[in-house]
């Protein structure tokens, strides 16, 4: 969910001279990249196609995009600067602003709303001392409230940075992965087991990935909002 | 042929056509906002919702079914469509809210949802009057909102580039704009941005919207999200008259409209025209507006005792035959003009034969470069086909400015141009040579060297003949009135104008607006006259081109009638080989 | 509730149902795993057998019954018959991994634990529709889940399953993953397609269908992650083998993704047809912290919720789900217990739309804020009574092809369900309203607008 709200409606123009953040000499690809994007565009019949891609190349490789990473991105495809904007405004994970280091995306929608999204949202709030859609002064957090993340299964669950996803949240969980995200360790990568596999695989199912999970009777929502 | 049948109404079509179109084209109205017939369909603003049916066909046989009365049983798809993406097939039964009371009613229902967030600024927007969404909730709309939230605020005042301004509220996300950058104009300045409520058209950040083509967005916006930002608050619709009428920017003969209030040309829009510039106008040819109102002359002038002293225009007549009369008619330079109409330029070619002059030559106006393949072009000019099809050739520039500073000529009589402001010659060239000068705007730079200043009407105060760079023949009506009169011009006024809006009784009348000065059609014949030639036409303009055109191979055709409010195709004719 | 499945479920005798899209088998997403249970085996008897048309395969997939498992339900095999014949157009299958539909998160486990037999389902769709290019459009936020595709995708390539003259025959085929941004929009078909031209994700209307004008202007067919995960599975067992699986209506496996206030939630293979009744008693184990059901929303947020004492006898297929004007939609069932806040819930239901409508139509754009504005007010406790029927018009001016897409209609369906069924919840939040109880706008001195003048 953006910082928009339906009951204070109100969209700001974004800086329409915006001081660039990145120099030109910045904004180039290494000679790496380049190969990537040309690979990308092979993949489909029109190079706009790849826009998709380039941008969340330049996410990773920027941190975020202002305005002239956009336009670089659109230059690498011969779209207009508009265009690329158009594209980069309509998705909500490219990040138009900068973000702490870590994002937590915090699920509030459906299933995580009636286990507690709201709960584990406030928490976090409270313990970073910010409301949803803010960064801690240190600049290490970003709080987010997010629509489904599609692991409704292990509500209520927050996405990391785009990235790795954190399951069957509760406080505790919350205090040991704030903890942790401090001293610089990202959680790794979750598998969930399925319930049917506990009789029969032992309840994992990928012998190659360390940290498996499995699914727990859901909390139920304090708060609902 | 196939036929449709919309409201009880049956009509036979042929081809491939969307519905919409083609009950435009049938003059029944449907509303609707987002379809634009240039433009790809997004089919986005729902407005032209209707029912629509087929003829029930028998599974096996194919045959259409048969109800009692022996008419075809037609089955209507379940939920209403949207009429701008339906094409038509032979049989389609089709209601609109004239005949469905679900159609109207869904009409009234997106009314209601377009208006949710509207701002209800209709009292101070520039659209109000002429505003499709404005006009479509007064018919179809509901009596009132049942929305009783905050509005959505969104950027206001946005000057997108030096010319548009947005009111993101306004927008109802029709995306004509962005389309009209991507698909036409293409130079993909604007694009929807953010998602959901939040969206509206932008230029990226930083980025100005500085297409040439810029201000057609605001004709096609149908709100008052798009403004101009020149125009902005200056009149309402309604206190303006518009006139039919060509632009004379460029030599493409773009059909525009002059709106005019109290006689002043306040701004230019596009009027539709298929052979010429479909919908559109460069903004270059509406940006001139001002030349029409402002540094006019007051009237004629004379030099006398080297000074240039106003004048009645009996005076002026004999000063410019008395010129005409006594210089060697070898040493008179005549110069037609390609901003003048053909009308003109023929009787100056009869004036100048009645003395016994050269043929008169034209001066181009050629900015290599500046065209666009589109509605701009390197002529400067809009009549320098027009010249070409009299015989009146472009002068060689350098010859001619060489003679004239050699003093070849006695004088120079002037057609609605500039010859020392074009770069023909320098004033002091002219400092011994007789000028006699038909002329627009006192920052004519000839002017100052004028023995004889005669003003002349301008496009939007004259009735005359254009033709564009592809031989289309178009006329021109007077758009405001100038001082004296002239019944040809009265008459025109009177049948030509169209209000819009008003009444002839709202139009403002302040005389000081009307600016002293005639058409050439109405001063070379008193010249003549004066001389004692006879280039009378007792019917003004119509006469002299139906002389032309009945004469002149290459305006076969072209009558007043003809030519009508679309213009009128001439054949094409050799180069040189005219007159 | 009696073992062995109450003899009226549709799906048969589920407990001993052998779990075929997710099969027991520990590291099957690796390729080495799958290959040697019997993974790639279709294709290859489907290319190296010459009496295999690919119009057969088409066939097979009509015959098994298959729905597609995206939300919408329309018959798979039938979708593949609308493809145009071959031209010299390129031809494409847009693989519909966006999944961002609430409540849905059952095509992730495709995608972590069985990839290659989802790769194998879209190269057999692609064999029989003569496609060369499929695009799998996965959501932006499953990033690791792609890694993890990405790399199968790479050893399913280097093994010469995808690719050119794939296991020597002279079919060739790509596979491409695309990934989404995060715009819930784009897994609608239509705006996928937009999203994968690099384009904004804004829905376009049909007809023209995606078969005739589709990626790129192109034909193209959209299916679901796990809808191609069935195919193998048809072609293996043969179309009529695998119509008996599950509800007659739409046969076959099916992933339940259970969530809420159940014991144990997670994603569960058994056939279609399922009762409610078994799935949250006796497959989630019952009710978290025992207590009283009061909804169940059986397919996404995009479908109406259902009452508690209406789910007697009610089971996973749309014909039974039907009956009280739900759907299976993307078969994950959300639970909710008796103390759920049902206004507050549909609130952040709205929320929902209003946040991903992309913006594109009037009534949807316009409507979604509105309803979720009314709602706000309402969970506030300060609702008038009118409101309430005023949500109900609303949702009525919304849907039913008012708009460009089925997004409208899948935000009113669940609103007006949810407001008819529990209307009492609503009417309690209301203050005593001082307004008349009326919605007509333009009915004169009764109306809703003449009542607040
Ligand atoms: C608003 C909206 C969102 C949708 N989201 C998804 C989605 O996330 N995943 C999906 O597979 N289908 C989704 N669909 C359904 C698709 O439009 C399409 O019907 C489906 O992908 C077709 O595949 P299937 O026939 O295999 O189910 C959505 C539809 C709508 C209207
Ligand atoms: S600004 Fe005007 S033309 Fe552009 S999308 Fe909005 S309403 Fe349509
Ligand atoms: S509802 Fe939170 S992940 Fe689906
Ligand atoms: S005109 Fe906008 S939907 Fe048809």
């Amino acid at each position: 969910m953006s910082s928009f709200d339906i009951q204070r409606p109100i969209v700001e123009l974004p800086d329409q001279n915006p001081d660039p953040e990145f120099s030109d000499e910045e904004l180039v690809w290494t000679d790496a990249e380049e190969e990537k994007i040309e690979a990308w565009k092979e993949q489909y019949p029109e190079d706009q196609a790849a826009i998709m891609k380039v941008l969340w190349l330049a996410q990773e490789k920027f941190g975020y995009l202002p305005p002239e990473v956009i336009k670089f991105c659109g230059e690498t495809l011969d779209m207009s600067f508009s265009q690329a904007y158009g594209v980069a405004t309509f998705y909500h994970q490219y990040y138009k602003e900068e973000k702490g280091t870590y994002v937590l995306d915090v699920c509030t929608c459906f299933s995580c709303q009636v286990c507690g999204g709201y709960d584990i949202l406030h928490y976090l709030e409270e313990k970073l001392g910010v409301h949803a859609g803010e960064t801690t002064d240190d600049g290490l957090f970003t709080v987010q409230e997010a629509e489904c993340l599609g692991s409704c299964g292990s509500a209520p669950m927050m996405e990391i940075t785009n990235g790795v996803y954190v399951h069957n949240l509760t406080p505790e969980k919350i205090d040991d992965l704030i903890e942790s995200l401090r001293a610089g360790e990202v959680p790794s990568f979750t598998s969930m087991t399925l319930p049917q596999d506990e009789e029969e695989l032992g309840g994992n199912r990928r012998t190659d990935v360390e940290s498996t999970e499995t699914y727990q009777t859901q909390p139920r929502a304090e708060h609902m909002e | 042929m196939p036929i449709v049948t919309i409201d009880g109404t049956t009509y036979e079509y042929e081809g491939d056509q969307k519905l919409l179109q083609f009950c435009l084209n049938q003059g029944i109205e449907l509303p609707h906002f987002c379809y634009h017939p240039a433009m790809s369909i997004p089919a986005n603003c729902r407005q032209c919702l209707v029912k629509v049916g087929m003829p029930k066909k028998d599974r096996e046989t194919g045959e259409v079914e048969l109800d009692d009365d022996g008419d075809p049983v037609i089955q209507f798809f379940p939920q209403l469509q949207a009429s701008c993406t339906i094409d038509l097939q032979d049989g389609m039964v089709v209601e609109t809210h004239r005949t469905s009371e679900e159609v109207e009613d869904a009409q009234t229902d997106n009314l209601e949802f377009l208006l949710a967030n509207h701002p209800l600024d209709c009292p101070i927007c520039d659209q109000a009057g002429h505003c499709p969404l404005q006009i479509q909730a007064y018919k179809y709309g509901p009596e009132g909102s049942r929305f009783e939230f905050r509005k959505v605020h969104k950027p206001k005042r946005v000057k997108l580039g030096p010319r548009v301004t947005l009111d993101a509220e306004r927008c109802i996300n029709c995306t004509r704009c962005t389309r009209f950058t991507d698909e036409i104009s293409g130079s993909g300045q604007l694009s929807i941005t953010n998602r959901g409520v939040k969206n509206y058209p932008m230029t990226a950040p930083g980025e100005e919207f500085d297409d040439p083509y810029s201000m057609n967005t605001i004709d096609i916006c149908p709100v008052g999200a798009l403004t101009s930002t020149d125009f902005r608050f200056k009149a309402r619709i309604w206190e303006m008259s518009s006139t039919p009428s060509i632009t004379t920017t460029n030599a493409t003969g773009a059909n525009c409209h002059y709106w005019v209030r109290d006689n002043q040309v306040l701004r230019i829009t596009p009027r539709q025209n298929m052979k010429v510039n479909e919908y559109w106008l460069p903004d270059e040819d509406r940006l001139v507006y001002n030349k029409f109102n402002d540094n006019r002359p007051d009237g004629p002038h004379i030099r006398r005792d080297g000074t240039l002293a106003g004048a009645n225009w009996q005076q002026a007549f004999a000063k410019a035959a008395a010129l005409l009369g006594s210089a060697d008619p070898e040493r008179i330079l005549f110069l037609g003009s390609a901003h003048a109409t053909v009308e003109d330029n023929y009787l100056l070619t009869q004036l100048a034969d009645a003395v016994g002059a050269d043929a008169p030559r034209y001066i181009p106006h050629i900015e290599p470069g500046a065209g666009d393949d589109w509605l701009i072009t390197d002529d400067k000019t809009p009549n320098a086909e027009g010249c070409e099809r009299l015989g009146i050739q472009p002068i060689d520039e350098q010859l001619v400015g060489t003679r004239l500073a050699e003093g070849a000529y006695d004088l120079v009589y002037v057609l609605e141009d500039d010859p020392v402001g074009s770069g023909l010659c320098s004033a002091d060239d002219l400092a011994d040579t007789d000028v006699v000068l038909h002329y627009y705007n006192t920052t004519n730079e000839t002017l100052p060297r004028a023995t004889a200043a005669l003003p002349a009407a301008m496009v939007v105060e004259t009735v005359g003949t254009y033709v564009n760079q592809d031989g289309r023949a178009q006329r021109v009506r007077p758009a405001k009135e100038i001082q004296g009169v002239n019944r040809t011009l009265m008459m025109e006024m009177g049948t030509n104008r169209e209000d819009e809006h008003g009444t002839p009784f709202d139009r403002w009348h302040n005389d000081e607006n009307r600016i002293n000065c005639k058409p050439s059609w109405e001063i070379l014949p008193e010249v003549a006259k004066k001389l004692g030639e006879d280039l009378d036409y007792p019917k003004g303009p119509k006469q002299v081109m139906d002389e032309v055109q009945s004469t002149l191979e290459a305006f076969e055709g072209a009558t007043y009638d003809a030519m009508g409010l679309k213009g009128t195709q001439l054949e094409d004719v050799e180069a040189g080989a005219a007159a | 509730m009696e073992a062995n499945g109450t003899p009226q479920s549709p799906a048969g005798d589920w407990r001993s149902y052998e779990r075929m899209l997710l099969p027991p088998i520990q590291d099957l997403h690796k390729l080495d795993v799958y290959t040697k249970h019997g993974g790639y085996e279709r294709l290859r008897r489907v290319l190296e057998d010459d009496d295999v048309a690919p119009d057969d395969i088409t066939n097979e997939v009509k015959a098994s019954g298959l729905t597609g498992r995206g939300g919408a339900g329309f018959p798979t095999g039938v979708k593949w018959t609308f493809m145009p014949e071959p031209d010299d157009r390129p031809r494409f299958l847009g693989v519909n991994g966006d999944e961002s539909e609430p409540g849905t998160f059952k095509d992730r486990q495709v995608m972590e634990y069985n990839p290659h037999l989802m790769f194998e389902g879209i190269l057999l769709a692609g064999y029989a529709m003569h496609i060369d290019t499929a695009y799998v459009y996965t959501r932006g936020e499953y990033t690791d889940w792609i890694a993890l595709m990405a790399e199968q995708l790479e050893n399913a390539y280097e093994a010469g399953y995808v690719g050119e003259d794939i296991l020597g025959s002279d079919f060739s085929m790509d596979i491409v993953l695309h990934k989404g941004a995060g715009a819930y929009i784009c897994g609608e078909e239509t705006s996928l397609m937009e999203s994968l031209e690099g384009k904004r994700g804004y829905p376009r209307y049909k007809p023209p269908f995606p078969a005739q004008k589709g990626i790129f202007s192109c034909p193209t067919t959209i299916n679901n992650v796990e809808t191609l995960a069935h195919v193998p599975l048809i072609v293996q067992e043969g179309g009529d083998a695998y119509s008996t699986i599950g509800a007659e209506d739409m046969p076959g496996a099916a992933l339940y993704g259970m969530s809420g206030h159940v014991k144990q939630p997670g994603v569960y293979e058994y056939p279609t047809g399922m009762l409610l009744s078994d799935l949250i008693y006796d497959v989630c184990g019952g009710m978290a912290r025992g207590e009283d059901l009061k909804a169940v929303v059986p397919g996404g947020s995009s479908v109406p919720p259902i009452r508690a004492d209406q789910i007697d006898g009610l089971s996973m297929n749309d014909e039974s789900l039907g009956e009280v004007g739900s759907r299976t939609g993307t078969f994950c069932p959300l639970v909710l217990d008796e103390e759920t806040d049902m206004v507050s819930f549909t609130r952040r239901v709205a929320h929902f739309y209003q946040d991903e409508t992309c913006g594109q139509c009037t009534p949807c754009r316009e409507g979604t804020g509105w309803l979720e504005n009314i709602l706000a007010r309402i969970d506030e406790g300060e609702g008038r009574m009118r409101d309430i029927d005023l949500i109900l018009e609303l949702c009525d001016n919304m849907d039913g092809g008012r708009t460009i897409c089925a997004f409208a209609d899948g935000a009113v369906g669940p609103i007006r369900a949810a407001v008819k069924r529990f209307r009492d919840e609503f009417e309690a939040k209301c203050e005593a309203s001082v307004y008349p109880v009326s919605t007509d706008v333009s009915a004169g001195p009764d109306s809703a607008v003449a009542a607040t003048e």
